[in-house]
């Protein structure tokens, strides 16, 4: 009960920030444009609510129990993408005036049919992502309350569609920011407790690794296949590419001022989640010792208080991680339901707003739909495959369309098919086929590292260099020059012209 | 003074506005050179985009080497420090690799507009 208390709390106060923040652009005229002046500061702690999701909170943790120490290079790699993001995109794609990939692929490749199949691609990455974290509101609201998960994974499916139509969408960004600090408050403040009630003996235990060597190897061991090096390769390949391809993150860059902004926001990044996952390390350690084989993995971090603190302070410090936990839930969903609301609506369909709020709808029903019968997939495993199909799809596309005149629209559309259809295809026959462990189940189960070269390779091959239009150079070039003329250098738009530049991107993407 | 005047509400001319600014940016993007207004010194552009190739090449190599690094580092430590590698070492380093990327970018762009 306790639990639920704590999530309500929550969720009231994200609404209350919510309807505050969508008050505060009201007053002004400019509401619409406001969101190009927002300071770098917030728009790092909200990229960073919207990305430490459900997986970092819950799933981490749960992993580190199950397959040992090596889990921790899912975090590496989460955190490496935005090195790449920094290095490769967010300047140029700010540039770009282009709101979303399909916006990008558009503005770059100039076709409008590219822009539909972008579309597409951001629909199976967003449903791929927002699996899991429906599947962490059930698993944590079961525990919690005891509430069927079933019934939980649809009452958050309702949540989260009701507070984006409400009106979180103008007031994202300070919701989310206010998530990235409940998170790291509810995760760093109870692990410092457990940390200190744990007892000697209890916390030597857990720092005695060789006692476990298997467990304490630092590499990535997925379900016993035998082959440890290929699979952390592979997650790294993954994760630390997909970052730069996530549709919901390019967004969030184009809400700062200029290309100069948007870099410097990746470095926060980088800051705000180096900070995070100092801490699901503690829930990992403790829980080999408190809980070494849990039913489900995914609920470890709230398994551990309870059982090295029994009594009220175990069950305040479980509500304090299961509020967290939900945090989680919150922002990483609605950030995703709006891009791929956006996805639907604005690229696929050419949207209005009654279109936006029918994507946030059915993209929640299919969400939920799909997570009942994924209750028993590891988190990690699901956010995974959304990271090896946008490391095979998005990268490669933002890549070369950023860095080299010669893509064209064939080259992009046949490396996106093969990327998108290999790294879902391949998780798809893992799931399905369900191997021998050994190499060809590793590559299965974790296709990124042979399917993102293979894309990089269709897109430069199938680029005729004949049919490089004229523009194109220039079209890239742009992307590179700073100054008035490229549109992410304008900085924040002054006053005397907002009344004329009209182009909020919650309201076009 | 017979003029007609067309009196909408502040919002429903935000809302004309913005259809109108969505429709003529996907225009300007379908099929024509997305440039034109402001000319831009080919030439010039050219030397900063092979510049900044050049260093986001350079960066994501050292990416490449330093996780490396760090996966050999983790898997040769011995004992404790082995975990403890891959808990603490992997963030600072990527920070760095960072922050000089974003600060070299910076200056080729400061470079850049020195010359315009």
């Amino acid at each position: 009960m306790l639990g639920l208390a704590a999530i309500s709390l929550v969720l009231a106060a994200s609404v209350v920030i919510g309807v505050w923040g969508v008050r505060a652009a009201r007053s002004t005229p400019d509401f619409l444009v406001a969101s190009r002046s927002i300071v770098p500061g917030w728009n790092a702690l909200a990229i960073a609510g919207e990305y430490v999701s459900a997986a970092s909170v819950l799933g981490l943790a749960g992993l580190l129990v199950k397959n040992g120490v090596g889990a921790m290079w899912y975090a590496v790699g989460f955190t490496a993408g935005y090195v790449l993001v920094a290095a490769l995109a967010a300047g140029p794609m700010r540039r770009s005036g282009a709101y979303t990939v399909p916006d990008f692929a558009e503005y770059r490749l100039g076709s409008p049919r590219i822009r539909r199949m972008c579309g597409l691609v951001v629909l199976v990455i967003m449903l791929l992502y927002l699996l899991p974290q429906f599947k962490a509101a059930g698993v944590v609201l079961e525990l919690v309350s005891g509430i069927p998960y079933w019934i939980g994974v649809v009452g958050a499916g309702l949540v989260v569609s009701s507070t984006i139509a409400v009106g979180g969408m103008r007031s994202a960004t300070y919701v989310q920011a206010f998530h990235y600090l409940v998170k790291l408050a509810f995760i760093a403040g109870p692990a410092v407790f457990l940390i200190a009630l744990a007892g000697p003996e209890t916390r030597d235990a857990a720092l005695n690794l060789s006692a476990d060597p298997d467990w304490s190897r630092p590499l990535l061991d997925l379900d016993g296949s035998g082959h440890p090096i290929l699979a952390t390769v592979s997650v790294l390949v993954a994760t630390t590419l997909g970052a730069m391809g996530l549709p919901h993150v390019v967004m969030r860059f184009h809400t700062v001022a200029g290309a100069r902004a948007a870099r410097r926001v990746a470095v926060s990044v980088i800051v705000l989640l180096s900070l995070f996952y100092l801490w699901p390390v503690v829930y990992g350690l403790l829980g080999r010792i408190a809980t070494p084989t849990p039913e489900e993995t995914d609920v470890v971090p709230l398994l551990v208080p309870g059982a090295i603190v029994p009594g009220t302070v175990g069950a305040i410090l479980t509500a304090l991680v299961a509020a967290g936990a939900f945090a989680a839930f919150l922002s990483t969903s609605s950030g995703l339901l709006l891009a791929l609301a956006g996805g639907l609506s604005h690229d696929l369909f050419g949207g209005s707003l009654s279109r936006l709020r029918l994507g946030v709808v059915v993209g929640t029903a299919l969400a939920v739909a799909l997570s009942l019968p994924a209750a028993d997939v590891d988190i990690n495993v699901l956010v995974g495959w959304a990271f090896a199909v946008a490391a095979s799809t998005f990268c490669p596309l933002l890549t070369l369309g950023i860095w080299w005149r010669g893509l064209t629209a064939p080259g992009a559309t046949a490396g996106l098919l093969v990327g998108a259809g290999t790294s879902t295809g391949a998780a798809l026959a893992s799931v399905v086929l369900d191997l021998e462990p050994g190499v060809l189940s590793v590559l299965l189960a974790q296709p990124a590292l042979w399917t993102v070269p293979l894309a990089f390779l269709v897109m430069i091959a199938a680029s005729r260099p004949g049919s490089v239009p004229e523009w194109a150079n220039e079209a890239v070039l742009r992307l590179h020059v700073p100054g008035r003329y490229s549109s992410g250098d304008s900085g924040a738009i002054p006053r005397a012209r907002r009344e004329n530049r009209v182009d909020a991107p919650d309201e076009t993407g | 003074m017979n003029q007609r005047v067309r009196v909408t509400s502040p919002q429903t001319r935000l809302a004309l506005r913005r259809r109108s600014d969505a429709t003529g940016r996907l225009s300007r993007l379908a099929g024509r050179p997305p440039v034109g207004r402001s000319a831009i010194d080919l030439d010039d552009a050219e030397r900063a985009l092979r510049r900044q190739r050049r260093l986001a090449v350079r960066t994501a190599a050292a990416l490449l080497f330093a996780l490396a690094a760090l996966l050999t580092a983790a898997f040769v430590t011995p004992g404790r420090l082995g975990w403890a590698v891959l808990f603490f070492a992997p963030y600072p380093i990527l920070l760095a690799l960072a922050a000089v990327h974003v600060r070299r970018a910076e200056r080729i762009e400061a470079e850049y507009l020195e010359d315009h």
